[in-house]
């Protein structure tokens, strides 16, 4: 079990003066700008439970996961991993044991070695009994396909390779918590989809909780069932994904690209439709639809006898448009007061 | 404790393997480390030869001691100089993350990746002049003087590392420690001419502030000048104790404030 109390992280920024003389000033001036990445989270993460953090840049998801995961110390508050705080030197080592972390944009690979020596490497780190890394190994190799490259250096790798070849370094030690800081980030979409289904597979072969920050949102959707969405470091939403659809309703966007500009009100007149954009000087239309108030071909027929249609194009909504209502949700229910809180400097003179 | 010792060896053949695939590259290292020593070396002669001797420093003496400062900076070169690398730019772009989600001490695992074997040309260089130039340097010659030696050279490396462990930790608060670890590394320079004539003020910086002369230069003086050189063995393991407990609080302090880098 995973439990956060009231943590806080915060950074101090020097205040850079502008010019040269500006710099030299920087070097001896004490005044600096207290950046809250992390303000006042408290959350439980169960055993076997998959949780998605997600949010804007520099909405303190990877602030997050670093304090989880041993590397960053919260400025206050508390973390505990089965009990025990990952960032204190005492126990840090035996919590370090449970959980296995990849960051998309840093790998833990040995550079200029093939992967069977990093993995040997963490073998003894790790303190894995011969028996069990030879087994297990061998499944990871299976599962996430890495017959092929297990020989050669790293640094001939591809990304979608190193991705898994890293994702296979941090559960070779079978971690009760597997923390994935943006897994997919530079993925092209076939490699990505095959990498979450690698995850997915391993989390049901071994029953490990996943907690991913991601950019992508329908990373979420296929990965998650719990949804934490984070932002400028507090916790916006945290429920279950079926809630955050159901809440903001299970929307398509159904767009049509016809050969002269169209009048939507005919369609808008005759169906509870949510929305409608055009692009293109009025040649695309797209209509935003709720699945659960009426039927998607139901409009679609109506649309395709109604319009001079050339091209259609369905879709979902997904999550990200959910973020931004929750955004603009809040921003509504609390104008301006403290959305430019984390931008006003705190000066303090440092002894 | 145990643990590292066990897996330290492993590290090092994973680091040699790794420079074995950038042979050449080590090679050219090796080489032009062990000609610059050897070129600095030359200078002192040339030095010697247009200035008057001063007491008992003559080429040969100097040769002796320029020989003595090679070794233990030398051997830590061969097993910390990814120190530099810490001071440097590690901090900065946040190359800690991956060595504190693992459980072994992070200091040791940054470390011991790397094992320098072109600092072996440096090494080689050092123990050669000393080799060459202890008959001609006026030294009375005892079991306890080279036990005495040998036990300075083995304390100077933890002190040369101790030194450079501290002023690459200021990365942590500065980011990048480079000039100022840089500029600490080249004092040692001085320790290889007789620093008791360099002048009150920066032969006390060099003895009980950054301690090159206690631990490089001090020991061949109790040799040459027949003193006794057990006073320089306790002198260097009280400035190597020093330095690593300062050094260690220091890196401590630093990685329970290290901030990563952003994503």
């Amino acid at each position: 079990m995973i439990e956060l109390i009231h943590v806080e992280k915060y950074f101090k920024k020097p205040i850079r003066g502008k010019g040269v003389w500006g710099m030299v000033k920087t070097l001896f001036s004490t005044k600096h700008t207290l950046v809250k990445a992390v303000d006042d989270i408290s959350f439980t993460v169960n055993d076997g439970e998959s949780v998605g953090y997600i949010g804007a840049n520099g909405a303190g998801k990877s602030t997050t996961i670093k304090m989880m995961s041993g590397i960053l110390t919260p400025t206050s508050g508390e973390i505990l991993i089965d009990g025990k705080h990952p960032y204190k030197s005492k126990e840090r080592n035996a919590v370090l044991k449970t959980i296995g972390v990849v960051f998309g944009q840093k790998t833990q690979l040995w550079y200029d070695l093939p992967l069977t020596e990093t993995y040997d490497l963490l073998r003894y780190i790790y303190d894995i009994p011969e028996q069990d890394y030879r087994k297990r190994l061998g499944e990871l190799v299976e599962l996430l396909d890495m017959k092929p490259f297990l020989d050669a250096p790293v640094r001939t790798l591809s990304l979608g390779q190193r991705m898994r070849a890293d994702l296979a370094a941090a559960m070779l030690h079978n971690p009760k918590t597997l923390f994935l800081d943006e897994p997919t980030i530079g993925l092209d979409v076939l490699v990505k989809r095959n990498l979450i289904d690698a995850i997915n597979k391993l989390r049901d072969e071994y029953n490990t909780s996943l907690i991913l920050t991601t950019h992508a949102m329908s990373d979420i959707e296929l990965l998650c069932k719990r949804v934490i969405i984070l932002d400028e470091g507090k916790i916006l939403f945290d429920g279950s994904l079926d809630e955050v659809k159901h809440m903001f309703g299970d929307k398509r966007n159904i767009t049509i690209q016809t050969v002269a500009p169209i009048d939507p009100a005919a369609a808008t007149d005759k169906y509870p439709i949510d929305g409608v954009a055009s692009e293109g000087d009025g040649l695309l239309t797209t209509f935003t639809v709720d699945a659960q108030k009426v039927k998607i071909d139901v409009v679609l027929d109506f649309l395709l006898k109604t319009y001079d249609v050339s091209d259609v194009k369905l879709s979902e909504t997904g999550i990200e448009q959910v973020v931004e209502k929750i955004y603009e949700r809040n921003k509504a229910a609390q104008p301006q007061s403290d959305s430019a809180q984390d931008d006003i400097p705190t000066e303090r003179e440092d002894g | 404790m145990l643990k590292e010792l066990k897996l330290y060896p492993k590290y090092v053949s994973m680091s040699l393997r790794s420079a074995l695939s950038y042979k050449a590259d080590s090679i050219i290292m090796m080489i032009s480390f062990a000609v610059s020593e050897i070129v600095s070396l030359a200078t002192i002669y040339l030095i010697v030869g247009t200035v008057p001797t001063l007491g008992v420093w003559t080429f040969e003496t100097l040769a002796f001691l320029f020989g003595f400062t090679l070794v233990p900076k030398a051997i830590d070169h061969i097993f910390t100089d990814e120190l530099w690398i810490l001071a440097y730019r590690a901090v900065r772009r946040g190359d800690l993350d991956i060595y504190m989600t693992r459980p072994l001490n992070p200091l040791f695992q940054y470390i011991a990746r790397t094992f320098k074997w072109d600092g072996l040309g440096e090494f080689a260089v050092g123990i050669v002049i000393m080799c060459i130039f202890a008959p001609q340097a006026g030294i009375a010659w005892t079991a306890s003087g080279i036990i005495g030696l040998i036990l300075c050279a083995a304390l100077g490396v933890f002190c040369f590392t101790g030194i450079k462990l501290l002023f690459a930790s200021l990365a942590f608060w500065v980011k990048n420690a480079g000039i100022f670890l840089n500029t600490v590394y080249d004092l040692s320079n001085y320790a290889k001419y007789p620093v008791r004539y360099m002048g009150k003020a920066f032969a006390s910086i060099m003895f009980f502030v950054i301690p090159f002369g206690l631990f490089l230069y001090y020991p061949v003086e109790c040799l040459i000048t027949s003193a006794n050189i057990w006073w320089s063995v306790l002198w260097s393991a009280i400035a190597a104790l020093a330095l690593m407990v300062l050094s260690l609080t220091v890196w401590h302090i630093g990685i329970s404030r290290y901030e990563s880098a952003g994503n």
